[in-house]
């Protein structure tokens, strides 16, 4: 019986646009497991991102709860979530969005010592974590904009990484990388989902997707249907037939 | 232009909020600049105007006396003189007087005239300015209009020693005799009660005579030949008089202060927001690189683009360099007010093209020159370049403040590579805190030595101070010492008697006597050298000295009552009251050329002694042989209260500008800053950082600029405030000052400043509780 992360109960989320409300998400229970790696699915403008978002404490559901343990964190105000995020959250952007004014070191250390635990732990396991994603220490101490994006995006995930999360939110991760460095991305993070790394992944990409031991599908606001793959294993034929037969079912 | 119109509505709808802020600036620049203009410029021209107007003379005598005989002499000794213009005698009575006027005592030398005589004088008549029906009473200077001295309320004047009560009838304007700040001032009685004062025999007759000369510029030179011409051919006979040069100096004191005061001001403003200017263009030309690609690379040449720029900053400038000059009319009135209560001559306020045009030219010149300056690099931008590259707003040179490294907590560490990586926000917070450093001591030395305790300034411009001053006939003398010898109340009393010499080759310079100048209370009247201690020596004003280059140990020869004599140099004085015109003696070194026919005793009384009750029982003792008992303090109070009045209000404003102008740079700092890194703000609250932290982080990243910029900027003006101050003075003999710098005051405005820009930082930084990090990520 795996552990529940995070819950969600009729979680809406509803914009107004044009004088009229648009309702992204319509009133979702999900439950979200420690150690899995989770990929939501579906076509663009499905809510993919504002589930994500919500979820992560990002943004605030209109209706609904999201719990995380026994904390209700739809209720928590800005500052909160904050801390929320710091504490528990750890993020991979598809536009990477590292700061071009600080070193790729500092990148990571600012996100670290924020948690407020002891420094030197923390460099530590930078440099840990660095040496397993393959970026050397003269990459360590270059500016964002002085590196590749398959570097900038795995700095990312250290960064996302370096609080010892208890989910891992990627948002596309490798939406603004060639094939060859998000395979790469990918694989960074297929490793430490096996490593006990909770993982939650929007994508719209099969290859990424199939990384994923649980596939939600989302069309609407509404989550359509669920997946299981089992753990990740390079090469599995099956897994992927598996995972065209289920988006085929769902109508992608 | 056409084109660059719509470029104009583009740039200013993109950043309404810096565009404020430097409006605001340039519109407070342009108002004390426009002020300052029309004080410097026209104020005083109007001194002139008022002296044309009423065919006043350059240098006014009053020689007691009225015998024929010596109304003859002058007339002839003026009449042949080739720098004569026109000239007037007229009769007179002469005697000094003392009336309380604002808190204090007005006590000098009055020339009483009676009313027809003193308006149809044909040289140097005098014009009413408020008239009663009143018919018979005292016609005042206007300078003394307030609240004790208004029409049909009586006064009180002490004619010598003998007390006049007389009602207000009116006041008048005399350009030349209109204040107590020169030598002689004033007083008009209707005829009866001139006659009535005349049949008292309380003051003297004599000959007012007024002399309008060819050459206004010969004023000092006329007025030295003309009291050296009486004082040789009547020894003895008393004689004070005004020349044109004292008075325009005297009565244009404050205007002075005020108008040098104001150009600081205004040149200050004008920095800051030239600097911020310089800021907000190079800001402009990073944030809109590939607009301004974009734009080129659709057909803009670099010029259109930056005569957008120019068109928008001067443009605007220009407008709200109007409406601040505009406005400054609106406070001219105040300040006219002000101005009044020192110089005694009506002003009447009215458009000054000159100030205004000069006001729009400074500003839009300055502005346009810092435009083109900064936007020139516009030519260099490539289209392709600028598109490929886009904002670039960090230098990648260094990471400053490597996280790893840093020993202080995370948001300082953050916020110094935000200082570290903004060199043009820094150098607008070190110039916009310099110079606001600047204020904050100039502010602190004028609460210290002249609002909080006017003792400071009481000293640097009447120089001796003491409880009373009692003059009296010669004859008395001997017995007025032993008398004071005697009464337990008297702690301390020496001859201070103040005369007239005439440097040979040179101006008239007033002479202060004493016996001992060991005993003067004021030691820091001597600046340089020392007092006289023998008959052959004297000390003379630095400001002369400096004007005739007279060093100490030089030899100079003055005169007086025809008899002139040779004394060396021992010291340089300061006293202002003569506008750096005087010189000190001992009574045996002006007695070897001059006579003293009444002698003035400086008095320090116990504590609690009423200096009042201690004068009268001195005048009831000796009676027509004390010619005046002077409660110094009540005086010098009275004459002060206007500078007091008008520092504090000046003090006020400038704080007031000071919390405006760090506003409005801090405000345009943090905008900007903002718009550069909202999307590392997105970033940083996705990572957990509260908006507090970011606020920290903002307000923090302005201190080390702030805190340095004001430490050097307290302690460097702290240094050098006082020479600065004496720069200001110098038109009124100041050549050194010293002012006490209060240290902990100075210091507590210092920190108080730095708190203001912390607090102003924070609260203009609230802004980024909007930022929100979703809107990151939908914004992509």
């Amino acid at each position: 019986m795996k552990n529940i992360l995070l819950k969600t109960k009729d979680l809406s989320k509803s914009f107004s646009s044009g004088g009229t409300m648009q309702h992204v998400l319509k009133n979702i229970d999900l439950e979200l497991y420690e150690g899995d790696f989770t990929v939501i699915m579906g076509a663009s403008g499905a809510g993919k991102s504002t589930l994500l978002y919500a979820l992560s404490g990002m943004d605030t559901p209109t209706l609904g709860t999201i719990a995380f343990g026994d904390k209700v964190i739809s209720g928590m105000n800005q500052d909160e979530l904050a801390v929320f995020r710091r504490m528990h959250c750890g993020f991979v952007f598809q536009q990477i969005y590292l700061i071009d004014g600080m070193s790729v070191m500092d990148n990571v250390l600012a996100a670290g010592i924020l948690s407020g635990k002891d420094k030197k732990e923390i460099l530590q396991k930078a440099k840990e974590l660095f040496k397993a994603v393959g970026i050397s220490e003269e990459t360590q101490k270059k500016f964002p904009t002085q590196i590749s994006g398959g570097e900038a995006q795995r700095a990312g995930i250290i960064r996302a990484l370096i609080n010892s999360p208890d989910i891992l939110f990627a948002d596309e991760p490798t939406g603004a990388l060639n094939s060859k460095t998000g395979l790469d991305v990918l694989d960074v993070l297929t490793e430490f989902n096996r490593q006990g790394q909770s993982v939650v992944m929007v994508t719209h990409d099969i290859r990424s997707a199939r990384r994923g031991n649980r596939i939600l599908y989302l069309r609407d606001g509404v989550i359509l249907g669920e997946c299981s793959l089992g753990t990740y294993v390079g090469g599995d034929k099956e897994r992927h037939e598996k995972l065209s037969a289920f988006l085929k079912e769902m109508g992608w | 232009m056409k084109n660059c119109f719509l470029l104009v509505r583009s740039n200013l709808r993109k950043a309404k909020g810096q565009a404020a802020a430097i409006i605001v600036l340039i519109f407070l620049a342009a108002l004390t600049l426009n002020l300052w203009l029309m004080l410097s410029m026209d104020y005083r021209q109007n001194f002139d105007r008022s002296h044309d107007r009423l065919h006043a003379g350059h240098v006014t005598l009053a020689v007691d006396g009225n015998i024929e005989e010596m109304q003859g002499f002058i007339e002839k000794t003026v009449e042949n003189d080739e720098r004569t213009d026109d000239f007037s005698l007229e009769p007179s009575m002469h005697m000094v007087g003392l009336f309380q006027y604002n808190g204090g005592e007005v006590n000098t030398e009055f020339a009483i005239l009676e009313r027809e005589t003193a308006l149809s004088a044909s040289v140097g008549r005098a014009e009413i300015v408020e008239d009663s029906e009143f018919t018979s009473g005292i016609y005042m200077p206007m300078l003394y209009k307030s609240e004790d001295i208004a029409v049909g309320k009586t006064i009180e004047i002490f004619i010598g020693t003998k007390k006049m009560s007389y009602t207000v009838c009116g006041f008048f304007n005399s350009v030349m005799t209109g204040s107590h700040n020169c030598m002689l001032c004033e007083l008009i009685l209707t005829e009866d009660k001139y006659k009535e004062l005349e049949e008292t025999g309380y003051a003297p007759v004599s000959t007012l005579c007024s002399i309008r000369l060819k050459d206004k510029g010969k004023s000092e030179e006329f007025e030295t030949m003309l009291k050296d011409a009486v004082s040789s051919r009547y020894p003895g006979v008393r004689s004070v008089s005004n020349s044109y040069a004292l008075v325009t100096s005297s009565r244009y004191i404050s205007q002075m202060v005020c108008s040098g005061i104001m150009s600081a001001m205004s040149f200050c403003i004008l920095l800051i927001a030239l600097v911020v200017t310089a800021s907000n263009i190079v800001n402009y030309i990073q944030e809109n690189m590939k607009d301004l690609g974009a734009l080129k690379a659709v057909g803009y040449t670099s010029s259109q683009l930056i005569g957008s720029l120019m068109l928008q900053f001067t443009g605007l400038s220009l407008i709200f360099a109007m409406a601040g000059a505009g406005l400054s009319y609106g406070l001219f009135p105040a300040i006219n007010t002000m101005m009044i209560s020192q110089t005694g001559i009506p002003y009447e306020i009215h458009f000054l093209p000159v100030p205004f045009l000069l006001t729009l030219i400074i500003l839009g010149g300055t502005i346009a020159f810092v435009v083109w300056l900064y936007s020139y690099r516009i030519k260099k931008i490539e289209p392709i370049t600028a598109l490929r590259q886009g904002v670039r707003t960090h230098s990648f040179k260094k990471n400053h403040v490597p996280l790893e490294k840093a020993k202080v907590p995370l948001n300082l560490a953050l916020a110094l590579k935000t200082t570290l990586s903004g060199k043009k926000h820094n150098v607008t917070v070190c110039i916009t805190m310099l110079v606001l450093s600047l204020v904050a001591v100039f502010s602190g030395l004028m609460v210290e030595n002249i609002i909080a305790d006017t003792t400071p300034f009481i000293e640097l411009i009447v120089g001796e101070m003491a409880d009373s001053c009692i003059n009296v006939e010669i004859q008395a003398e001997e017995e007025f010492i032993q008398e004071m010898d005697q009464d337990p109340r008297v702690e301390k009393a020496y001859l201070y008697n103040s005369t007239g010499v005439r440097h040979v080759g040179g101006v008239e310079l007033v002479a202060t006597i004493c016996d001992d100048f060991s005993k003067v209370n004021n030691q820091k009247v001597i600046i340089e050298g020392r007092f006289p201690k023998y008959e052959n020596e004297t000390a003379i004003a630095a400001k002369y000295a400096k004007e005739q280059g007279l060093r100490n140990g030089d030899e100079i020869a003055l005169a007086s009552e025809g008899k002139e004599e040779k004394y060396i140099i021992t010291g340089f004085t300061q006293i202002s009251n003569n506008l750096g015109k005087d010189c000190l003696f001992t009574r045996e070194g002006y007695e070897r050329m001059g006579t003293n026919q009444n002698v003035s005793y400086y008095l320090n009384l116990t504590d609690g002694t009423d200096i009042d009750d201690f004068n009268t029982e001195v005048k009831k003792k000796f009676g027509n042989q004390a010619n005046a008992a002077i409660d110094i303090k009540a005086t010098v109070e009275g004459g002060s209260s206007v500078y007091v009045s008008l520092m504090t209000m000046i003090v006020i404003a400038v704080l007031i500008l000071s919390v405006i102008v760090i506003t409005f740079v801090l405000y345009l700092l943090v905008r900007t800053m903002l718009g550069n890194k909202k999307r590392e703000y997105g970033i940083l609250k996705a990572l957990g950082f509260t908006t507090r932290q970011l606020i920290l982080q903002t307000a923090l990243s302005f201190m080390p600029a702030a805190v340095f910029s004001t430490v050097v900027g307290v302690t460097v003006c702290s240094m050098i405030i006082n020479p600065l101050t004496a720069l200001f003075l110098n038109g009124i003999g100041i050549v050194k000052c010293t002012f006490t710098v209060p240290t902990g005051l100075i210091a507590a405005e210092g920190a108080g400043l730095i708190l203001l820009a912390f607090v102003m930082a924070c609260l203009l930084s609230l802004k980024i509780r909007k930022i929100a990090p979703k809107e990151l990520l939908m914004g992509e």
